[in-house]
């Protein structure tokens, strides 16, 4: 069935680059309809965002390491919903900090680093495919997402400033005005995540046509590399997930302007439908944030591991049921909500059989690095911790899924520790390690390995420095969202740890440092890279570093699966997918 | 370099007092929470075991396979029997916490509680508790979601005689080892009710009653009902005292409570 799909649409439409006239400066950078522009502008603008999520995060940090202190240098120069007179953070203005670090870190960030970066650049270059099915709905959704963008932020600037009721905004406080008293930003975080969710879902549905139909000659849905396969897997849950959350933002927003009730616990609503709606969306959406990640990772410890990846199929099956059983476990983010309490062993049950896949993957990057011979470029080295950060991840969420310790630790700093062992040390490492992999495709220069792996030596410890003694706080029963915590007796004693670790949070911020300042020097002043710099098999390295316009100069017939390395009988130690073995080489029938 | 962290921090801290035990849980002290905690103990050591295992032979493969001049990798694609093994023995070990972790929850949650359970009916609200407790029937009067507002906080039902005889309180007072079930209401939003030495959480919703909480203390001493649930602008300060004392104490404490308490509590017909 995958050979009748492949090749399906005409690829006469998009000749190769020498028969394009030259584009106007405007269609070529602005409204430009090329995949890999529009994932470079999805680069440079979620690598904003991640600046201003990073700093909202600083100042959460601070408030919890000096609760009542003036923020220093700017603090007289924030608005009043945020600061007091002197310059010190208000407890509203804090709930504010804490929900825009998290909207603007899973929507700005996470999500378009790994599926508009990453999705847009690869999957074409990817499948031998010269664009996406849809380039004109591809520069929508760019444009879409940035929109999205500037209206979250905007919140900034209204009466009351920030929507302060948490990323999982929970209803009757997010529906109520005189609840959580920030209307107007709170109606703006509707308005900002329905706009993102229309870039999502446009995303989306150009992935899975392009993936479906432009696959090459010979490309098998069995010889899509990881990546390829992670992001298809991925584009399927945001196709399904993605509306449910629009549906319910559109709602809320009624709620909170037009005095409907879904919501409210008068006049027949149900606050708790709010929490349904949500997780239904935002538990797939946790593995939407992590399965690309996945994908990106397993190719670049195969490519410098030098094997194949070990249990290819077992890899994708594995993706395919996390994907499954995603939307049965949203429940475990409601245990102590007042849900009917045999629904949560129900779905107690459900995530534990779904941690199976995620241990299953875990062996086999373990099996695709035995016998290796391992380089250990920046990129391998952040998708090495990856796997190590993702197993602390994994772990801690096992205590949680035990329904009667999570009762003890639901809404702590255990679940903040989780979450983003999961999302930095899993998604953003993964995403670190794939920036630094394909940057010279993207630039056609290379970037500093040096300067690479101080980065990733500060990324990794502070990363550690900051976040694992949080599930010692959660433990000593901190509470998430609280601005002060020495306000409480049980408290008062791990205030050092508070301390520790947002010093350790300046720190780990700074370390990004290193990072921008090589990226953007390599841009202009790298040395010039070529066009297979990592001895990679897959078709993206078959061409020049960038690729031209229109990708392949003739459209290539693929050969064999993805990660064909060290084959026996071969001189080198890689065997690209468009090149027919030689004779003389063994290569596994699998 | 984790593992040993992860190890120690555990390790050092454990059974030590609450004065220094700063990188641990705070003594455990209520009976569900003892029984709470050996299951976290034990999927501690068990997720610890996982963790050193997996990184210890992660981080020899690390340095076993480095590139080396003339040292080609092995060519394999991956072994059938392997992934079998590492998906049924991960399989077993989830369900069988599972079927552990669900039997506690059970036990926890589902039973009924011992016939002298004293109920307690709670509120929360922007941004605070109150508390009701039966009076002199020793049953808490009739209440009604439909009910609470501003002026009645706990939605009591005033044709229900027994009502009349509930009293309030800005305190939690409990009696040690005296089985407590509460019946949690919210007057605006959802409320966290947690508290972390009994290691019970719940939320309280506004629009229904959850009355299935329950818990004995069983140390006497002063702790803090916090709310763990988002709740408002003064959600970091919404906080009530939990005193757990002797059974004569509370005893005294409660008999002068419903003595004063039909005549001072907003329940009674005139003041409605």
């Amino acid at each position: 069935m995958a050979e009748t799909f492949a090749h399906t649409v005409p690829v006469e439409a998009h000749a190769p680059h020498a028969h394009h006239p030259e584009l106007s400066f405007f269609r070529k950078y602005i409204w430009s309809e090329d995949h890999k522009t529009i994932a470079l502008q999805y680069l440079f603008t979620s690598l904003f965002f991640l600046l201003v999520g990073g700093l909202l995060a600083m100042g959460v940090r601070f408030q919890l390491a000096f609760p009542g202190a003036p923020v220093p240098l700017i603090g007289t120069l924030l608005p009043s919903w945020l600061v007091t007179s002197a310059g010190a953070f208000q407890p509203g203005g804090y709930n504010g900090l804490v929900t825009m670090h998290a909207t603007v870190m899973v929507f700005l960030v996470i999500m378009p680093l790994l599926i508009g970066v990453f999705g847009n650049f690869l999957i074409p270059l990817k499948i031998g495919a010269p664009d996406m099915a849809f380039p004109f709905i591809n520069a929508l959704s760019y444009w879409l997402f940035l929109l999205s963008g500037i209206v979250l932020l905007s919140s900034f600037f209204v009466p009351a400033g920030f929507p302060a009721s948490g990323w999982t905004s929970y209803a009757p406080l997010s529906s109520h005005a005189q609840y959580n008293g920030t209307q107007a930003g709170q109606s703006v975080w509707c308005v900002g995540l329905f706009i993102n969710g229309l870039a999502s879902i446009a995303g989306a549905a150009n992935y899975i046509t392009t993936i479906i139909n432009m696959r090459a000659p010979g490309m098998k849905m069995f010889r899509l590399p990881l990546p390829v396969w992670a992001l298809f897997i991925t584009a399927i849950l945001l196709l399904l997930a993605v509306p449910v959350l629009s549906a319910a933002a559109a709602m809320l927003f009624c709620d909170l302007n037009f005095g409907t009730s879904f919501f409210s616990a008068s006049n027949y609503g149900q606050p708790l439908l709010w929490q349904h709606l949500f997780w239904f969306f935002g538990h797939p959406e946790v593995y939407i944030m992590i399965l690309p990640a996945m994908g990106l990772v397993s190719e670049i410890l195969a490519v410098n591991s030098r094997k194949p990846i070990f249990g290819y199929k077992a890899m994708v099956f594995a993706m395919v049921s996390i994907a499954v059983l995603g939307f049965i476990v949203w429940g475990h983010h409601m245990f102590v909500s007042g849900m009917n309490i045999l629904l949560s062993a129900t779905f107690s049950f459900s995530t534990m059989v779904i941690a199976v896949p995620s241990a299953i993957k875990t062996f086999n990057w373990m099996g695709t690095v035995w016998g290796g011979s391992i380089r250990y470029t920046t990129a391998m080295c952040f998708a090495l911790a990856f796997v190590s950060m993702f197993v602390i991840g994994g772990l801690s969420g096992i205590f949680m899924a035990a329904t009667p310790v999570d009762l003890f630790i639901h809404h702590t700093y255990f679940i903040v520790a989780h979450i983003h062992y999961v999302l930095f040390g899993g998604s953003l490492f993964g995403i670190f390690g794939a920036i630094y992999f394909w940057f010279p495709k993207m630039f056609g220069r290379m970037m500093n390995e040096t300067w690479g792996k101080i980065h990733f030596a500060l990324a990794f410890i502070f990363f550690n420095c900051t976040f694992f003694p949080m599930h010692n706080l959660g433990l000593n029963g901190m509470m998430r969202r609280i601005a002060d915590p020495m306000l409480y007796d049980h408290l008062q004693s791990s205030q050092p740890i508070n301390v520790f670790i947002s010093v350790s949070a300046f720190a780990l911020g700074l370390s990004t440092i290193p990072f921008l300042v090589n990226f953007f020097y390599s841009i202009f002043k790298g040395p010039k890279a070529p066009n297979n710099p990592w001895r990679s098999t897959t078709l993206e390295w078959t061409v020049p570093s960038p690729p031209g316009h229109g990708n392949f100069e003739t459209i290539p017939t693929v050969y064999h699966g993805p990660y064909e390395y060290s084959v026996p009988g071969m001189e080198e130690d890689y065997l690209p997918q468009n090149q027919p073995a030689p004779e003389t080489a063994r290569v596994a029938a699998h | 370099m984790l593992a040993a962290l992860f190890l120690a921090l555990g390790a050092s801290a454990y059974g030590a007092p609450r004065t220094s035990g700063l990188w641990w849980m705070p003594d455990v002290a209520s009976k569900s929470g003892e029984q709470i905690d050996q299951l976290t103990y034990f999927i501690y050591y068990l997720t610890g075991g996982v963790f050193i295992l997996t990184q210890v032979v992660y981080i020899y493969f690390l340095i076993r396979y480095r590139a080396r001049r003339g040292v080609r990798a092995t060519y394999l694609h991956g072994d059938n029997r392997l992934e079998l093994v590492w998906t049924a023995i991960p399989t077993a070990i989830f369900i069988g916490l599972w079927g552990y972790s669900n039997h506690l929850w059970w036990d926890v949650i589902h039973t009924e509680s011992p016939k002298d359970t004293m109920e307690i009916a709670v509120t929360a609200y922007q941004f605070g508790f109150s508390f009701q407790y039966p009076g002199a029937t020793g049953k808490l009067g009739r209440s009604d979601v439909k009910l609470i507002s501003a002026d009645n906080l706990f939605g009591n039902d005033q044709t229900d005689l027994a009502t009349k005889e509930d009293f309030q309180s800005g305190v939690l007072e409990l009696a040690v080892d005296k089985p407590v079930r509460i019946r949690l209401n919210s007057r605006d939003v959802i409320h966290g009710f947690y508290i972390p030495e009994f290691r019970i959480y719940q939320d309280a919703v506004p629009g229904r009653t959850i009355d299935w909480v329950w818990f004995i203390p069983t140390k006497t001493g002063s702790y803090q009902l916090a709310c763990s649930q988002l709740c408002g602008s003064g959600h970091y300060n919404m906080k009530a005292q939990i005193e757990v004392v002797s059974q004569a104490e509370f005893d005294k404490w409660y008999k002068e409570k419903v003595a004063a308490g039909s005549a001072s509590s907003g329940n009674s017909p005139a003041s409605k």
